[in-house]
């Protein structure tokens, strides 16, 4: 996923409240539709399960571009959903903010970051799948296409925040962070890949769990 | 956390710690914790210059090794930080201008530029090992406590099950890998050829994880959980003299915004 790496204090303090805010109504928004909509106890242990999953996976080191971990966002966005989505990758920052991955002043503006990269991919992917794609391709380019989209917003937060102490500004701090951005692609690229991968077993083993029909020889779940 | 990234804290190992040392820091108020953090955030963000932010570091180190928590460990746990600084912020830091302190070609390193990178690692250490010091030192109870007041339901929900099964999913992933391993196989060689295996090993990390909580739902309903995981730990008010001293802090803080860091007042 997309992951704004700058340290604490790279963005002035009004920046960190303003990405805060922002994030905090999305994540307003996001209760209100799940609790609207009867979100049930079955969501809420799936939304933690789904989150430590995703922390766990994140663990994994991927030997491309020098070393990439992935959080699998979009993934999280096509299996629950963009409300109960963009809480558990709140979560997910939390927990990583927690081990000095991301900064706790950045904990606003990588929640926004990982809710663009959900919702995109979850809309992606339904969007595809109603048009009769399978589901390697779907996953993959509705990946791609959320993560493009973070990258996006990540590369635009730094713009409209400056960095504390850097002089550069304008046009190349543009160009810079368009490079940034630019590698987010090509890690976009990885992920989607893999997110292909993992929805094509999913959809192999666990069907429902992708809104579809279940198997008539699916495994009953029994638990661990 | 054999088969996955050394670099990135094992959160078993900064449980561990939590539950079974004791230090002084160890017995500070969850709240406390959790409210020096917002303001240590505060302070490095608006920290004006490389002293202070690297006072702010040595302090909460010492704070740190004080309480009796892993400072060898911690330079392990520090690669990534480091790496991100430098890959991040470091090519914006050594562009900046001024005098010369190494130069190579037509690229030269200046002196400010190496201040403010310095700057920038010390504004991240300080906050990641104040973290990590919060981790080893506050209880399971007290997290799932301070979480449960602190988040509105169902992110408080969420986040109480996300912190509990991280610890089972961690060795779900662990399992998958030294099953790998075991048969041979390697996925720290080309991605490419192993993207299926990629995707088995997350994929099944998924599904385990789904299984497990619809199993554990089960269970729970049995025992008469209707949506509410409840909170077990209680962590009471914290003394007068740790709210005095967060008052001092925050009092700090405000006094070198106006005069220091904003220039408000003189």
């Amino acid at each position: 996923m997309a992951h704004i790496h700058l340290p604490e204090g790279s963005i002035p303090l009004w920046a960190v409240g303003l990405w805060s805010a922002l994030a905090a109504v999305v994540l307003a928004v996001a209760v209100y539709r799940l609790r609207r909509d009867g979100l049930d106890a079955r969501h809420v242990a799936l939304g933690g399960m789904v989150a430590a999953a995703s922390f766990a996976v994140f663990q994994i080191n991927i030997p491309v571009l020098g070393g990439v971990h992935l959080s699998l966002s979009a993934l999280v966005g096509i299996l629950v959903g963009p409300a109960l989505g963009a809480i558990v990758m709140f979560v997910v920052n939390v927990l990583s903010a927690m081990l000095g991955h991301g900064a706790w002043g950045f904990l606003g503006a990588n929640t926004l970051v990982s809710v663009v990269e959900v919702a995109g991919a979850y809309y992606v992917f339904q969007l595809l799948r109603s048009s009769d794609w399978s589901h390697f391709p779907a996953a993959t380019l509705a990946t791609i296409g959320g993560l493009a989209a973070g990258s996006v917003l990540m590369g635009a937060i730094p713009m409209v925040s400056g960095i504390t102490g850097v002089e550069i500004s304008g046009l190349d701090l543009g160009i810079y962070m368009l490079a940034l951005v630019a590698v987010n692609l090509a890690v976009a690229v990885v992920e989607g890949v893999v997110t292909g991968s993992v929805v094509s077993y999913i959809a192999s083993i666990r069907p429902d769990l992708l809104g579809d029909r279940t198997p008539t020889a699916g495994p009953e779940v029994t638990g661990s | 956390m054999s088969g996955l990234s050394s670099h990135v804290p094992d959160p078993r190992l900064l449980t561990t710690y939590a539950e079974h040392e004791d230090s002084p820091f160890h017995r500070v108020n969850a709240w406390t914790k959790v409210a020096v953090l917002a303001l240590l955030v505060v302070a490095v963000t608006i920290a004006d210059g490389l002293a202070a932010v690297w006072a702010l570091y040595v302090a909460v180190l010492a704070g740190y090794a004080y309480a009796g928590l892993p400072v060898r460990k911690l330079l392990v746990w520090y690669t990534l930080p480091v790496i991100f600084v430098a890959a991040i912020a470091g090519p914006l830091a050594f562009g900046i201008g001024g005098r010369p302190m190494v130069e190579l070609g037509p690229v030269s390193i200046t002196w400010e530029g190496t201040a403010t990178f310095v700057t920038l690692l010390g504004r991240g250490l300080t906050v990641v090992t104040y973290s990590l010091a919060i981790w080893m030192s506050t209880p399971y109870a007290s997290i799932a406590h301070v979480l449960g007041r602190s988040l509105p339901s169902p992110i408080d929900q969420v986040a109480l099950f996300a912190y509990r099964f991280t610890f089972v999913i961690l060795e779900v992933v662990e399992d998958l890998l030294a099953g790998i391993h075991a048969r041979g196989g390697r996925i720290q060689s080309d991605f490419w050829e192993n993207r299926s295996l990629y995707g088995r090993i997350f994929g099944h990390t998924f599904i385990r994880s789904i299984e497990r909580s619809e199993a554990l739902l089960k269970s729970m309903n049995a025992r008469g959980y209707h949506g509410d995981l409840a909170v077990y730990g209680h962590v009471d008010r914290p003394p007068a003299r740790e709210l005095l001293a967060v008052g001092a802090f925050a009092l700090g803080i405000a006094v070198y915004a106006v005069t220091v860091a904003y220039g408000v007042m003189p």
